[in-house]
């Protein structure tokens, strides 16, 4: 008795699921722009030694100040 | 009359034992002058100078910069390894020692690079800012910062943070694309284009740039100037998979379902996220049941 409560839930969740899925599709034929995202946000900036910022040889720092997206790691997608 | 034999001289100077012992001490003497002379070209770093103290005070202030030093190479190598638990434990000591700049900010940007790796998202975004107040032109550590916010989606703490990194690195592509980004979700459009127009004045091949100000574009009800946007970053980058759903969503809205379709069609292809790749799918399969 107690799988078959399961069971029924399991199909009503599931049957839930694709109905809000396919009103989601619907909205987005409506105003598909709706669900577009941003790019991703930079990544994060590895570590730093001791003497890294005092001199002229510090990763982090270098791709920090960097004026293009590639020099600076910035997000391909 | 044959000449009677001419007598043999003696040697003026007969070698002995004698002389061929000078003779070669002599030549030793003169080899060693010659290399003492060409050692004597050479450099040599002098050796460490022992402590000349038996002060209690300057004997800890060498012990503490030792420690220093030695916590600082071990924390970077946990880093650099992934042991985010044990970096955290050597800064968090480096900390406590309070060095002075520019050891300090570093050991401040270190420890957040640590505590944001274990989940501890609030006191990074404070060691952050130390850092910050106590370098102000770390630009580094303001990249993280715009970076923490924007992954915690507290976009008016990015905006914050952006505003200042842009103020002291204005040419950063960082500085730009972090607060861009952050104006850009916070709905700040003129922030948000200004910042992506000026990073692809800078750097015209950034396709992502362009993606970002078609959106901009979007948002603002313009959509040919989105679909220009789209269409150049995708001349850049013609398998960029979001920037071409985009564009299926702005053929879309102006009435092209059989361009949209296609657009659809080679996001499905060329889409890594599988979410992306089944929205995709899902658009084309409708479009071509109307």
């Amino acid at each position: 008795m107690r799988n078959l409560r399961r069971s029924a839930i399991a199909v009503v969740l599931a049957v839930g699921a694709c109905a809000s899925a396919a009103v989601g599709a619907e909205l987005l034929l409506n105003d598909p722009a709706a669900s577009l995202v941003t790019s991703a946000p930079p990544a994060l900036l590895g570590p730093i030694t001791e003497s890294g910022r005092t001199g002229w040889d510090c990763a982090p720092e270098h791709a920090a100040t960097a004026k293009t997206a590639a020099a600076a790691g910035l997000p391909t997608d | 009359m044959p000449r009677p034999p001419r007598p043999r001289l003696p040697r003026a100077f007969p070698p002995t034992d004698v002389t061929i012992r000078v003779v070669v001490a002599a030549a030793s003497v003169l080899a060693f002058a010659a290399a003492a002379a060409g050692a004597s070209a050479q450099s040599y770093p002098g050796p460490t100078a022992a402590p000349r103290t038996t002060d209690a005070r300057a004997l800890g202030a060498q012990a503490r910069e030792r420690e220093i030093h030695e916590r600082f190479m071990r924390g970077v190598t946990a880093e650099e390894h992934g042991d985010w638990n044990a970096a955290a434990a050597e800064f968090r000591r480096i900390v406590a020692l309070d060095p002075p700049e520019p050891r300090g900010s570093t050991a401040r940007y270190d420890l957040a690079l640590a505590e944001i790796h274990l989940g501890h998202d609030a006191a990074a975004a404070a060691l952050l800012e130390d850092a910050l107040h106590r370098d102000p032109r770390f630009a580094a550590a303001a990249a993280n910062l715009v970076a923490l916010h924007l992954r915690r989606g507290d976009t008016k703490a990015a905006q914050a943070a952006g505003d200042r990194f842009v103020a002291f690195a204005p040419d950063s592509a960082l500085a730009l694309y972090g607060r861009g980004l952050a104006a850009l979700k916070a709905g700040d459009l003129d922030t948000a284009r200004a910042d992506f127009r000026k990073l692809v004045g800078t750097d015209p091949t950034y396709a992502v740039a362009h993606y970002d100000l078609a959106l901009i574009e979007l948002r603002a009800g313009r959509d040919d100037s989105a679909r220009a946007e789209l269409e150049r970053a995708l001349a850049l980058s013609p398998s960029y998979a979001r920037a071409r759903f985009a564009l299926g969503t702005v053929l879309l809205r102006d009435g092209r379902r059989a361009d949209a379709r296609l657009a659809f069609d080679r996001c499905a292809r060329d889409a890594a996220d599988p979410a992306l790749r089944a929205l995709a799918i899902d658009l084309r399969d409708r479009l071509a049941q109307q």
